[in-house]
């Protein structure tokens, strides 16, 4: 590294400054609503706020944005119904703990939200009651909940060579190479408030199970293919899909994703690229750009793949997926159609009938090769 | 009555109790036991009924070896302070199947007595044991029988039979019999605890067999009316029934006798000096209404005979031939068959015609039946295709048959008389509910009479929400003529009525605390069994249990939005009491306020608005 000293702390500095904005325009986001509360109450009326509808009628897909965002509808929260009066009071205190989560710079999961209400007497009948009040600070304020340091609790991992450069107190200016771990790093807040700072890496393969990640790491895909390999876990959460969707717009790299060959995996791909309807609130969440490479079910047939029936339930979904807008056209619709007409399904581990390495020596160059085309 | 008791006289009682003890309810030791309680409280009830004492009735189970596992023997005793019975009744009353004094056509508990007399019958062949009846009917002597029933004979056989000196009348019967405590308790308190909601004016006892008192007072000091007894209504009847009705009402020519002068002589107060032929008639004309109708018929002879008393007393009547107008008879005197000839115009000559062949129809229907005028009698012999003036006594056994048939079809009758009915009362059963469950609310209604087959019959019905009553309802009470149902609710039509209504419709949802108290009263209640418990769908009855109940529903379902709405402004003051301060708290460190905004009077203000809609609510429930 040629940098002077100097120039790595203006670097630094700068760094931080981004993250102090965004901490303080969130802070001013809370402080907006908190304060139109609090001008209601003093002026002696019930305090009422609207909120964007979540409801089916009010998910519209927009064809420029490419993914699913809401529509105009919204509804307005009194304190003065009795029946909206509890979930009014569990917002505000989700607003009041966001607060202070943001202020001090310290994060909290869905899990750990539900379990801190208690401590406020703040009722919440189980996780998915307060989850969904965390959804609504997020249409309310048009932020995601990582924004407010709240992260889900399952992790990703993501392996390659890609400097980071931490944000979070304490950490501020640490940088770390995240090659240098062969069990791969896992995407937590740290990792999702941290700056991308440089990579050797051409390409993001995104790809469904933590097997493959593994077998992808000691195969050294990474090096061979000069690429950064992010295990999705199943469905990729919120800070992955954002963590894939900078590096894609900061780092300028093609994202593929490699997913059972299934209508499952096919979906992964698809929310990864344009989102899902449960996210219609927010924005960013989103890689346009990134291409489903396989395992697609034209692929079962084209490479022999040993295969598993489909259920009542994956036909079921088949045909749900059909009325989605996004899979009118393109591979999105023809593969649809082949699982259909054959009525069976694909693991990726379906290769290792041909060997252990045969996904990663045949399979993979031929389907980043025909990436380049797609 | 009589004709009754011949028909069972055929086949020995015993075989008879063998062959029907199921239906009457005693098919094992369990049930046996519950039946014997029932039938001896009812009995006890019925007699205090009847004579309109209130009833004070002391029930006691002990076992005769209370270390022996059951099934094992009892000692079952019923007192009551009813009327008694007379000591020259008694043997008859206990010790014979089918001997009973209620066969009128009027409500109560049991028809004939037959249920004691079969627990007696059941003691006494499953323990060998005596009936003890004590019985004061003058409130001076009390007599005390054991008796034992000769089952061959139907007979009762006296043990034992003593008296002493009491001040008070009334009945105890106590019997040993096999039984099932342990098992057939819980129904026999039920029992109990049902019977004295339904007899709120009776103070009833219950001494069990594990020194357990249960204690029902009497929270009623009136007794109901007591129903009264009424003659059947045609569309009620059979061809038996009016077989006997016609028997009833004839009267055979009676015997000329000098017990019969002799009668006559003193009905008509006629010195000894004086009776020829002339004054005899004179005299009888004059007191005609208040002569007894044997009376009627002698003179009606005489009138054509023209014969004093002395004369009379030497002929035979032969034959009355109505259809010739002629009048038979032997002259002892003469040694001679002679006859005369009757005057059909004579009043006479009417008296005897209704004797000898019965009234004639028009008149059978309007003084043998309920609510039956002259017209409707004429228009109905014009249905039936019968002669308004056809006398009864010449019918044949098809013309029975069809005029049996007719009174069953002819549907201008008016409706049952009700007055043979003996509800409870809307008043005593909403006492006796409130006491009993304490609830929230109570409604209750007594629909007007109807009929089933010309049986009359009245629902009662009472509805209970919230208070001492438990959830899971709703929990039905069954009552048939004031005695509760406990078996067999299956098949019952109230439970059918019950569970065919949609209460959510009322606004009842969930497990709510309710209940409802059915009682249907009737001169007949259509039982499916004889063991009495549960009543069958008869679609009159149906359709009145439904409309009582539809009622009732109507008024708890506004209790039930009333009282939600009551709750709801409680609730709302509740939830802004609570929520808003946690609103104010967090909005205040959000805004990054020092202090809290001033909420309080708003809150305040609010909260009094929604307590003042509440109390409101609450008490227009109150005041209904």
């Amino acid at each position: 590294m040629k940098t002077t000293k100097k120039e790595q702390e203006n670097k630094i500095k700068s760094r931080s400054k981004k993250a102090d904005d965004k901490q303080k325009l969130i802070l001013e986001i809370l402080k907006t609503h908190g304060a139109k509360i609090y001008d209601d109450l003093e002026n002696g009326k019930f305090p009422k706020f609207s909120i964007p509808s979540r409801s089916v009628s009010n998910i519209v897909y927009d064809k420029q944005l490419r993914q699913y965002i809401l529509g105009n509808n919204s509804a307005l929260r009194s304190s003065r119904n009795s029946a909206q009066l509890r979930s009014f009071t569990q917002l505000m205190w989700l607003a009041f703990f966001a607060n202070r989560l943001t202020t001090e710079r310290k994060s909290s999961t869905l899990r750990d939200i539900y379990y801190s209400s208690q401590a406020f007497a703040v009722e919440f009948e189980d996780q998915s009651e307060s989850d969904n009040i965390i959804v609504d600070l997020e249409a309310v304020t048009s932020r995601p909940r990582e924004d407010f340091h709240i992260f889900p609790e399952e992790r990703s991992s993501i392996f390659g060579d890609l400097n980071i450069e931490y944000t979070i107190p304490g950490y501020e200016g640490k940088t770390m190479n995240l090659a240098n771990h062969p069990d791969g790093y896992s995407i937590g807040p740290s990792l999702t408030t941290a700056e991308l700072v440089s990579t050797s890496a051409e390409i993001v393969i995104a790809i469904e199970k933590g097997g493959l990640f593994t077998r992808f790491v000691e195969e050294q895909v990474d090096k061979k293919f000069k690429s950064i390999i992010i295990n999705t876990g199943g469905q990729a959460p919120r800070s992955t899909r954002t963590l894939l969707k900078r590096l894609h717009d900061e780092m300028k790299l093609p994202v593929i994703c490699l997913t059972d060959g299934d209508v499952y995996g096919e979906h992964i791909a698809m929310v990864i690229k344009s989102g899902s309807a449960n996210a219609a609130h927010l924005r960013d969440l989103t890689v346009p750009d990134a291409k489903w490479v396989g395992v697609w079910a034209t692929d079962i047939e084209k490479y022999k793949l040993p295969t598993i029936p489909m259920t009542e339930s994956d036909i079921k979904r088949c045909y749900d997926l059909q009325k989605d807008p996004r899979y009118q056209d393109g591979i999105w619709k023809k593969e649809l159609d082949v699982f259909l007409k054959l009525k069976r399904k694909a693991e990726l581990e379906a290769f290792s009938k041909y060997g252990l390495t045969n996904i990663t020596d045949k399979y993979l160059p031929q389907k980043l090769e025909l990436a380049k085309s797609l | 009555m009589s004709s009754i008791k011949e028909k069972f006289n055929q086949i020995s009682p015993s075989e008879f109790f063998y062959s029907n003890r199921d239906l009457a309810g005693f098919s094992n030791p369990t049930r046996s036991l519950y039946t014997a309680v029932r039938e001896f409280v009812e009995n006890a009830l019925d007699a205090c009924d009847q004579k309109g004492i209130l009833p004070d009735v002391y029930l006691t189970i002990k076992a005769v070896d209370p270390d022996k596992p059951d099934p094992k023997p009892y000692i079952l005793t019923v007192k009551d302070n009813g009327p008694g019975i007379d000591a020259e009744h008694i043997p008859l009353a206990f010790g014979t199947v089918l001997y009973g004094s209620k066969f009128g056509l009027k409500q109560a508990r049991g028809m004939f007595g037959l249920g004691a007399t079969m627990a007696i019958l059941y003691g006494q062949i499953t323990t060998n044991k005596p009936v003890t009846v004590k019985s004061s009917s003058d409130a001076k002597i009390q007599n005390q029988f054991e008796i034992l029933l000769d089952i061959q004979k139907n007979k009762p056989v006296i043990v034992k039979h003593t008296t002493k000196e009491v001040s008070k009348t009334g009945l105890t019967v106590s019997i040993c019999l096999e039984g099932d405590y342990s098992k057939a308790g819980n129904k026999i308190r039920d029992y109990v605890y049902e019977t004295s909601l339904i007899t709120p004016y009776a103070s009833i006892t219950f001494d069990d067999p594990k020194d357990q008192k249960f204690s029902h007072p009497r929270f009623v000091k009136e007794i109901p009316p007591p129903p009264t007894i009424i003659r059947p209504h045609p569309h009620g009847i059979d061809v038996e029934r009016i077989r006997r009705m016609i028997v009833e009402s004839q009267f055979e020519i009676p015997t000329i006798d000098d017990a019969m002068i002799e009668k006559i002589r003193k009905d008509l107060g006629l010195s000894v000096k004086n009776f020829s032929f002339t004054s005899i008639m004179d005299k009888a004309k004059k007191k005609w209404k208040t002569l007894p109708r044997q009376v009627r018929v002698v003179i009606s002879l005489m009138s054509f005979l023209k014969m004093d008393f002395e004369k009379l007393n030497k002929i035979r009547i032969e034959d009355i031939d109505m259809p010739n107008k002629k009048l038979s008879y032997w002259d002892f005197g003469d040694s001679q068959s002679k006859s005369v000839d009757m005057d059909p115009e004579s009043e006479y000559y009417k008296q005897l015609t209704n004797t000898v062949q019965g009234e004639p129809l028009t008149t059978f229907l309007t003084k043998r039946f309920q609510r039956i005028g002259p017209t409707t009698a004429v228009k109905f012999a014009e249905f039936a295709k019968f002669k308004p003036e056809k006398r009864m006594g010449t019918l044949t056994n098809q013309e029975l048959v069809n005029l049996s048939d007719a009174l069953q079809k002819f549907e201008d009758f008016m409706a049952p008389d009700s007055s043979c009915l003996a509800p409870l009362g809307a008043e005593p059963l909403e006492k006796g509910i409130k006491k009993f469950f304490n609830p929230d609310f109570v409604a209750v209604v007594q629909r007007p009479a109807s009929a089933y087959s010309g049986f009359p019959f009245i629902i009662e019905m009472g509805i209970a929400y919230g208070g001492d009553i438990k959830s899971g309802g709703p929990h039905v009470y069954r009552y048939a003529n004031r005695i509760p149902l406990l078996y067999d609710e299956g098949s019952d039509v109230v439970l059918k009525v019950v569970n065919d209504t949609d209460w959510g419709r009322y606004k009842i949802k969930g497990e709510p605390p309710f209940i409802i108290v059915s009682h249907i009263c009737s001169t007949r209640i259509p039982y499916k069994t004889a063991g009495k418990e549960n009543v069958a769908d008869r679609q009159e009855i149906e359709r009145e249990l439904r409309l009582a109940l539809q009622f009732l529903s109507r008024k708890l379902s506004s209790f039930m939005s009333k009282r939600g709405q009551a709750e709801m402004a409680k609730k709302r003051a509740n939830l802004y009491a609570k929520y808003i301060p946690m609103i104010a708290e967090f909005c205040t460190e959000l805004s990054g306020k020092k202090k809290e905004p001033n909420y309080k009077k708003m809150l305040e203000t609010e909260i009094a608005s929604e307590n003042k809609k509440a109390k409101e609510e609450e008490n227009q429930i109150e005041n209904n």
